[in-house]
């Protein structure tokens, strides 16, 4: 007996040396040259591939109009939510529109080169395309409608021409922006090597794990398990050239450390684990105020990050009693605004006294898109019982047969109120919501399925399973708030399947129609600010949605244990608080230091 | 090897197949119970078009306006159950019974086809070929019963198929289990021994010593095997990570640390190692220490106990002889333990962050990965059919006459 004992304790330590033992011979990551990040990676990742989005790799590869993350890859601008601006990368200089806005043309830095040293040229950009298009990925399904060519006229210039409509005129230039800043631009000669080594197979490209993989970004892989994946810094990045950031980001090497679930990565933010953590976090002005820990966050003071999306309450119109104007704007009325910001949000986003609802963010940007004198009497404060009761007797919808709930036709309106299981904060809100339906005769009660399930159910073609329902629509990127405005209100999206675009809630309005299509074609500000309003208008009378918090597009706290030059508001660099890394947030490494 | 124990192991080996076969088919059926989201969606185009054709447009998710509007340019609609069941009778009819609807699919089908392709009309096309293209990959294009052949397929190629979870796909289920396997092996085989040995010893001296053992050490080790393996993790964790700082409260070893054969990064994985561990060998020792308790006390009020003592032989000779022959019944409470141990310290897994199996099974269930919660449910049933199958040998050969017992 002892002897098997023995044995198998011995198999036990001999099985755990070889896995120790298999390991790849890197180094361990020194503390005060490593910035951690938080939030971002779940899970091992798959691979390196900037043409699949099946990586799950995303500290090296989250391509997204908003800000793409720039440490590995690189696109041609850099988007800046703080001004709306597009910042050149691998761009040199302004993008230039000819006339009538079909073409438009990008000069490619001469400095920038790839991590083999061979020039990046406008030929890189315009082999990313045709790959693309060759295996029809997300990237091309995402651009094809607007894109129509990209070409090289010489080494260090590209044109993209515009997909033009009946009349002639571009189909909508402000989604090339997005492209400018949500592309990755891959080497030409990588791109051939991987479709040579798949037979030029669309399914083999896409799951080809890309461990070979050239790229122009400053940092490059170092190690990757299902507990860590690691970047260091490539000493001989391009942009250490005047002509770009003039020197080398800061940190040696970039880790992200896999953890269960958001509860282990607070501890780890907490323990100073984590630097830069992206995770909401309850309450987080207690980490200071009364743990005493070196935590802060973009803003000293509520709401803490600079919020640029507003989770919405979408209404279901396959709802008989949703089609009722009345029934909408009273529930919107009721809810109890303040109660959401206060505790789902823990005050991380303004109360909607500060910034009043309409299709813009709260960023000053977009506010001053719109007439906010002329939508003021359609405005609602929230939690207004009396004034949404009134509304509903007003239009004939009242309780008929006592039960204390009121009846449309002779049905008593019975509603639910979904979001995906687990998301507290969201489900906080839709507590809230529920109450204010109680509280006005509506019988409405929060049911939370899993988000897997969930994401089916809201983005299909049509759906009566969920009468109010959660998602948010698209926050800063460079087409907002045009393409807010267009989710929030587009009827395009009507009978589509599989549909994250947006008007979730297959809503319609012939005037929003035209406004929606009129605005990426109109340069001249006022009438743009026009046409804006009477969205904003249209928006708030009809009621199709509300919003029920403003909220970062990402969070953003830092641990000042190790690494301190975080941007904070009011620093006067400019730099978003996007984690370091994504779209022009990526100029902060080149600002860190060391805590002495 | 006599012809008796040949015979027996033959017998062994029979249930043991019988077993892992039933386990197999358990394995992929139960996991597929699960499955959301069975309610069709119509999305087949060309069973939409003929749908059109035959009685015109739904009014299902159309506003007043649009119908209003389509009606004056000719066309026709008709009430969502008309046209749902007009769908559904020429979906029958060109045997496509739940198109479309897989939920897992879904979300991979999700991050594959973006944008706004997806309004026109090669948009759809290219949605729905995807779809069909995942559906085939993961050999969901055969019903059922299809799908059980893939799993077998790919259970005999080694790999279990390919991960349906949105981050884990493509990758085979076999190279997550890979990741997580040795971990797991590492913490449970010694944990479940250690919990095993310190039961018996605890049982045996209780049993002899009684007194302060059997009237206070007993109980208490009872009353922790009685708590859920979730609560004395939670309260190891609570109270020597958090609040004492002894032990780090999740993960293997420290999140900077690149594996290596050195002390360093050893002595760190077993600092970590400790309170998932004990976790585990807390749980186990009273369940065993109860049945060598009874059985000791059995032992020592047997005649050769009372011999030995009146021949005079030394107290520690006698309790080896007792400790020995109450042993026995143990050995089968242990093959019979490991299973529900390995349930239980799985759990344990989840709680530390242990990268282990657990935590893999843990993230496959919450993401509808089921190959991957199938692959995983059948390596830990064959693991433990192995333990238990190793145990039945083993008992053969320190206990003859139960080998003997299988001759009648």
């Amino acid at each position: 007996m002892k002897k098997l004992l023995s044995l198998v304790l011995a198999l036990a330590l001999a099985l755990s040396l070889v896995a120790v033992a298999g390991a790849e011979e890197a180094k361990d990551l020194p503390r005060n040259e490593t910035v951690y990040f938080g939030g971002q990676q779940w899970g091992s990742i798959v691979g390196w591939n900037p043409l699949s989005p099946d990586n799950n790799n995303a500290m090296a590869l989250s391509a997204n109009p908003r800000g793409s993350r720039e440490i590995m890859f690189e696109t041609l601008y850099m988007y800046n939510m703080l001004d709306g601006q597009l910042y050149p990368l691998l761009a040199d200089g302004e993008y230039v529109w000819n006339d009538d806005m079909t073409e438009c043309t990008v000069k490619i830095k001469q400095a920038a080169y790839w991590s083999d040293f061979e020039p990046l040229t406008a030929k890189d950009v315009v082999a990313t395309w045709e790959a693309c298009k060759a295996i029809n990925n997300n990237t091309y399904s995402s651009y094809a409608p607007y894109i129509e060519a990209i070409e090289a006229t010489d080494d260090y210039t590209v044109v993209f021409k515009c997909v033009k409509n009946d009349e002639g005129k571009p189909a909508n230039p402000l989604q090339l922006l997005q492209f400018f800043s949500g592309v990755y631009i891959c080497q030409e000669a990588w791109l051939a090597k991987v479709s040579e080594r798949n037979g030029g197979d669309a399914t083999a490209i896409l799951q080809d794990k890309a461990e070979d993989v050239v790229y122009s970004g400053p940092y490059g892989p170092y190690f990757a398990n299902d507990q860590l994946v690691a970047f260091v810094r490539n000493d001989d990045y391009w942009g250490k050239d005047a002509s770009m950031w003039g020197k080398l980001p800061v940190p040696k090497y970039i880790g992200h450390g896999i953890y269960a679930d958001n509860d282990a990565a607070l501890i780890a933010f907490k323990a100073g684990d984590i630097d830069c953590n992206q995770q909401f976090i309850a309450n987080v002005q207690n980490l200071w105020l009364e743990d005493g820990l070196k935590i802060s966050t973009y803003m000293s003071e509520a709401p803490y990050g600079l919020c640029a999306t507003m989770p919405t309450a979408w209404y279901n119109m396959e709802i008989p009693a949703l089609q009722v104007k009345e029934v909408r704007k009273a529930i919107a009325m009721a809810v109890d605004y303040e109660n959401i910001i206060a505790n789902a949000m823990t005050n991380q986003s303004p109360t909607f006294a500060e910034v009043p609802r309409s299709l813009m963010n709260p960023t000053e940007g977009e506010q001053a898109m719109y007439d906010h004198d002329a939508v003021k009497d359609l405005q609602w404060v929230g939690k207004d019982i009396e004034g949404a009761k009134a509304l509903l007797d007003a239009a004939g919808i009242v309780d008929t047969d006592g039960d204390g709930y009121r009846e449309l036709n002779g049905e008593k309106i019975s509603l639910n109120a979904c979001c995906p299981n687990g998301w507290t904060d969201w489900q906080a809100a839709m507590e809230i919501v529920a109450a204010a339906g109680q509280n006005i005769g509506l019988d409405i009660q929060t049911y939370y399925p899993e988000w897997s399930v969930y994401q089916t159910v809201f983005t299909a073609a049509s759906q009566t399973e969920y009468a109010i329902f959660m998602y948010s629509p698209p926050g800063a990127q460079p087409a907002s708030p045009w393409a807010r405005v267009r989710a929030f209100m587009s009827s395009e999206f009507l009978g589509q399947d599989g549909n994250w675009n947006g008007n979730w809630g297959h809503w319609s309005n012939e005037r929003a129609d035209e406004i929606i299509k009129a605005i990426p074609l109109t340069s001249d500000p006022e009438e743009l600010k026009a046409l804006y309003t009477e969205a904003t208008k249209i928006y708030l009378e009809e009621v199709p949605s509300f919003s029920l918090m403003y909220r970062p597009e990402q969070f953003h706290a830092v641990n000042e244990s190790v690494w301190t030059g975080y941007p904070v508001a009011g620093d006067g660099l400019n730099i978003p608080p996007a984690n370091l890394t994504d779209g022009y947030g990526v100029a902060a490494l080149y600002y860190l230091r060391n805590v002495d | 090897m006599s012809k008796g124990t040949k015979k027996y192991l033959k017998k062994k080996l029979i249930w043991f197949i019988i077993t892992l076969i039933a386990a197999v088919i358990l394995n992929f059926i139960l996991p597929r119970l699960m499955r959301g989201g069975g309610k069709p969606m119509r999305y087949d185009p060309e069973i939409r078009n003929a749908t059109i054709a035959q009685v015109g447009y739904s009014k299902e998710g159309q506003t007043d306006e649009i119908i209003a509007r389509g009606e004056a340019e000719g066309k026709k609609y008709v009430d969502k159950e008309v046209w749902d069941a007009e769908y559904d009778r020429i979906a029958k009819e060109k045997g496509v019974y739940n198109p479309r609807s897989d939920v897992s699919i879904h979300a991979l089908l999700a991050k594959k086809v973006t944008g706004d392709l997806s309004l026109t009309d090669e948009g759809r096309q290219l949605w729905c070929d995807t779809y069909d293209a995942i559906e085939k990959e993961l050999g969901r294009d055969g019903g059922l019963l299809g799908e059980f052949w893939h799993f077998i397929e790919h259970i005999f190629d080694g790999t279990f198929g390919k991960s349906t979870s949105t981050t884990r796909y493509p990758n085979t289920v076999s190279s997550i289990i890979s990741e997580g396997i040795v971990w797991t092996i590492c913490l449970q085989i010694p944990a479940i021994l250690l919990g095993w040995i310190l039961g018996n010893l605890l049982g045996a001296i209780a049993a002899y010593k009684r007194k302060f053992w059997d009237k206070a050490v007993m109980p208490a080790s009872l009353f922790v095997s009685a708590i859920p393996a979730f609560g004395s993790a939670v309260i190891l964790l609570v109270v020597f990570g958090v609040n004492l700082k002894w032990f780090p409260v999740n993960r293997a070893y420290d999140t900077g640390m690149i594996p290596a054969f050195n002390w360093n990064f050893i002595s760190n994985v077993l600092y970590h190692y400790q309170l998932p561990f004990w976790s585990i060998v807390l749980i186990s020792i009273g369940g065993q220490a109860v049945g060598m308790r009874s059985m000791s006390i059995y032992e020592l009020n047997a005649d050769y106990v009372k011999y030995s003592r009146f021949l005079g032989i030394k107290d520690k000779r006698i309790v080896r002889y007792v400790f020995r022959n109450a042993m026995l019944p143990q050995v089968t409470g242990l093959a019979m333990s490991i299973g529900t141990s390995i349930g239980g310290a799985l759990v344990a897994e989840t709680i530390f962050s242990y990268p282990g199996l657990g935590m893999k099974m843990y993230a496959a269930i919450s993401e509808n990965d089921y190959n991957t919660v199938s692959g995983i449910a059948l390596i830990i049933t064959i693991m433990v059919l192995i333990a238990a199958f190793l145990l039945d040998l083993i008992y053969a050969v320190i206990d003859p006459r139960v080998k003997a017992a299988q001759f009648d």
